[in-house]
């Protein structure tokens, strides 16, 4: 168990570094620095030259890797190339920004996905089962910027219920981001909301036709007592990995969220950062998100296992 | 006779400045109580403007408010320079909507464009233009206490021209050389060269008045003499402003104003028709059908001197040829253009950069002729047409339309378009000045930096390559003209010879559509450097 553990902690390791390479090397290679970036016309001759010089890209790009990699092994993320802020500072408040839009997404959508999925399991193909799923499909299809500017124009511009954008300032406190807060959440756990329905959905209606649980019927066990003693229990195993995948999802795949309302979280600063070239910080935000992604995969596959223990022997005999 | 009614409107003149403010102080002013300030007379025209504004003022007064600054006012920035972003006027990262708020010029442009009193009072020049003597505002204080004198305009405009700051500001005012104090409220401005319109240069929107020495803590304290103070500075989120009671034409009208960091274009519109923020500058004509038909907005079309076009090089295959140059302007329908681009937000130019509402536009035309362009180019040698690689980026979102609309009329004369997309990363280092033919963009300029700028031999970015003695001779000879019809005279010549010459096809000016919010009052329908922000009001 302990030796597997460690092996899984290791790949992931591998996994980040290999992630931050692809994403240096890939910022390298576009055409354009943070000097051409910030100058735009400017950008010509001296002024260039001083530029560059200012903020270190004359040296070679391997040099300027290994640099910063052996500083964010120390936890240094170094300073942001425009600005000369630290980047721990900078992040910090984004970072718990994006963990709360994250965390009211999943306090809202993950029992909400979990009740709608096992209705509809339990409920198959009625009425009921038939509109939740088809609505699943429509929620996880339509891209979240769609489904964002639909939301804004009715309840904002429309009704004038809720504001359209974020505007509180990054630094705030949490409680500041309510009422702005809403639109983004919902939007986040519509889409959410439909990936876990329909996996729970499929294990409630595989659990509930398995032999142990028409053996129990025959037995005479009250049918509210198999779901809820018998049945759930297993069927909600698989919903761990499901929901730790959209945890994982929540962190990268906000940003569009994050730009379409303003959100002062890491999404929208890695995409104004990569719009500046500012390479420090596009390789700390990207760290941070493999980094978040890994972990989280890693304690879900724990999670199943300790909740599973045919899984933990099978992998202990390999 | 002319006079005494000029007399009588000069009167009236100084009666209306002291009566469209809402302060008990300058009440004061208007009965008399203290002097008013110098103030130059203008046209009838807008003296008559003037007499309305002294009419609805006298009914505002009548009624019992007494109005003391209330209300937040509330605007976006794109934030389009990131974490440099800076109160820092003539830093490259400069947030002009904070800057434009709470620092002010020497001088600044009148409600029709021309040079008119800020921080200096009156301005006079020597016989050649090449030694000028500003007479400054007393009395007015910077937001810190200090007052502001001859010391601090030698300050700021020597940081300004200081080539270590490297301050794109620069080229505005690169013919000073040097900045003298006769005392305290005279400064004595020497140039290397004669200049008529100092002024006008004055008037650029990043030359503010800073203290003296407050260089290296302006770019987070952003102290100014403006209307209003900064209470907080935070680019990407929300700088609060706060009134200046001490603001030398007049407290503001409004108590307050948030100017929020909001990157993405769409997020404004939204934020705007949510009734975030009350006002968004950069409307496009497509967007303001959504604002049609509704009394929560109101849009001002305000002209600009903002242009974008396609440059041809001048000094390569084939368009060092004078008549394939003209050939690939003359097949340009302008009007179409604008049509087509701007959803009809523009006002055709004849390939002059200098702006429509500009005292020195040459009154141009330029329709489209398909036959003439067939004829020069046959004659240069190239009966059967050409074909020219159109490069550009979506870096500017009209350019690929304009690139698309120019391919569909050129075609006509045997021009082949091909239009090629290159990245925004790098489009102005790597593509522009570079390929043979490129589009490009430049923001409003006076009618004398703007040709300078872009057109004369030796400038930074003359991007076409153009070379042209004729030209630089009738430039130079503009600059020291003190006499304004000769002037105007040798500006239009120059804008003529450019039309018959150039390789940069400008199709037209664009009109910049600005949605308000219908709780904002007195917002001066004018351009974004114009804008008298002491005077504005809103609905709590």
């Amino acid at each position: 168990m302990l030796q597997m553990f460690l092996r899984r902690l290791f790949l992931g390791a591998i996994t980040v570094a290999i992630v931050s390479m692809i994403i240096f090397a890939g910022v390298e290679i576009l055409p354009g620095d943070a000097c051409t970036a910030f100058l735009e016309r400017e950008a010509q001759g001296r002024v260039l030259e001083n530029c560059r010089e200012e903020l270190d890209l004359n040296r070679p790009a391997v040099v300027r890797y290994l640099d910063w990699a052996s500083d964010a092994l120390r936890g240094d993320l170094g300073v942001s190339a425009n600005g000369q802020r630290s980047i721990a500072e900078m992040v910090g408040a984004r970072l718990q920004n994006s963990l709360l839009l994250a965390a009211c997404a999943l306090i809202v959508g993950v029992p909400t996905a979990i009740f709608l999925g096992v209705v509809s399991g339990l409920w198959r193909d009625r009425p009921v089962d038939l509109v939740l799923s088809t609505g699943a499909i429509f929620a996880m299809t339509i891209p979240e910027f769609v489904s964002a500017t639909v939301l804004i124009l009715v309840f904002s511009v429309w009704l004038g219920w809720l504001p359209g954008i974020v505007l509180t300032s990054a630094n705030a406190p949490a409680s500041e981001f309510f009422p702005e807060i809403i639109l983004p959440v919902v939007v986040l756990a519509m889409v959410m909301t439909a990936h876990i329905l329909r996996t729970v959905r499929s294990s409630v209606i595989e659990v509930m036709n398995s032999d142990y649980v028409q053996m129990a019927t025959l037995k005479g066990v009250p049918y509210w007592r198999i779901v809820f003693r018998h049945a759930l229990p297993n069927a909600l195993l698989p919903a761990i990995n499901v929901v730790a995948l959209t945890i994982a999802w929540l962190l990268g795949g906000v940003v569009v969220i994050e730009v379409v309302f303003n959100y002062p979280g890491l999404g929208r600063m890695m995409i104004d950062a990569i719009s500046d070239r500012d390479l420090p910080v596009v390789q700390a935000i990207a760290l941070i998100v493999a980094t978040v992604y890994v972990g989280v995969n890693l304690t879900a596959d724990l999670l199943t296992m300790v909740a599973n223990p045919r899984l933990r022997t099978l992998y202990t005999r390999k | 006779m002319t006079s005494t009614i000029d007399e009588v409107f000069c009167i009236h003149d100084r009666f209306s400045f002291g009566l469209t403010e809402n302060s008990t102080d300058k009440n004061n002013r208007l009965f008399g109580l203290a002097a008013p300030d110098p103030i130059k007379c203008r046209t009838r025209e807008e003296d008559m403007k003037r007499i309305i504004a002294l009419a609805t003022a006298a009914v505002l007064l009548a009624s019992p408010m007494a109005m003391a600054q209330s209300g937040t006012f509330r605007q976006a920035h794109e934030y389009g320079f990131g974490a440099q972003s800076s109160l820092d006027p003539i830093s490259n990262g400069r947030i002009f909507q904070i800057t434009e708020k709470i620092m002010s010029r020497l001088v600044r442009p009148g409600l029709d464009g021309r040079p008119s009193p800020d921080l200096a009072t009156e301005w006079s020049a020597n016989e050649d233009a090449t030694v000028w003597t500003l007479s400054l505002r007393d009395g007015v204080t910077f937001h810190d206490g200090s007052t502001f004198e001859a010391a601090d305009v030698l300050y700021s405009l020597n940081r300004v021209l200081d080539p270590e700051m490297d301050s794109p500001a620069r080229s505005a005012i690169a013919m000073i050389e040097a900045v003298e104090a006769l005392d305290d409220m005279t400064v004595q401005i020497t140039l290397d060269t004669p200049f008529a319109d100092l002024p006008l240069q004055l008037m650029d929107y990043r030359l503010r008045m800073i203290p003296e020495g407050s260089g290296d803590t302006i770019a987070t304290t952003g102290i100014g003499t403006g209307p209003f103070m900064v209470e907080t500075f935070d680019a990407e989120g929300t700088t609060v402003l706060v009134a200046n009671p001490d603001y030398w034409e007049g407290a503001p009208g409004v108590a307050r104003m948030e100017i929020i960091g909001i990157p993405d274009g769409q997020a404004r519109l939204q934020a705007l028709l949510g009734g975030q923020i009350d006002m968004e500058r950069g409307i496009t004509a497509q967007q303001s059908v959504m604002f049609q038909n509704s009394d929560r907005f109101t849009i001002q079309e305000i002209p600009t001197g903002n242009w974008r076009g396609l440059v041809f090089r001048t000094d390569v295959e084939p368009f060092n040829d004078l008549r394939v140059r003209q050939a690939v302007r003359m097949v340009a329908d302008r009007q179409e253009l604008v049509d087509l681009v701007l959803g009809g937000g523009g006002i055709v130019a004849c390939d002059t950069p200098v702006e429509p509402n500009d005292q020195y536009r040459a009154d141009l035309s330029c329709p489209q002729d398909i036959e003439g362009a067939r004829a020069l180019l046959a004659e240069a040698g190239y009966p059967d047409g050409i074909d020219i690689d159109v490069h550009v980026a979506t870096l500017e979102p009209t350019w690929p339309t304009l690139a698309v609309a120019y391919q569909q009329q050129a075609a006509a004369a045997g021009i082949r378009v091909n239009v090629v997309q290159a990245p925004t990363d790098g489009y102005w280092s790597e593509v522009w000045m570079h390929e043979d033919v490129s589009a490009t963009r430049w923001n409003e300029r006076p009618a004398d930096q703007a040709l300078h700028e872009i057109y004369l031999s030796t400038a930074r970015w003359n991007e076409s390559f153009y070379q042209d003695e004729a030209f630089d001779a009738l430039l130079a000879a503009a600059r020291r003209e003190l006499d304004f019809e000769a002037r105007r005279a040798l500006y239009v010549q120059a804008q003529e010879h450019l039309q018959e010459t150039a390789g940069t096809l400008i199709p037209y000016h664009v009109t910049r559509l600005v949605g308000v919010s219908s709780r904002v009052h007195n917002l001066d329908e004018v351009k974004n450097d114009a804008v008298r922000w002491h005077l504005i009001t809103v609905d709590e």
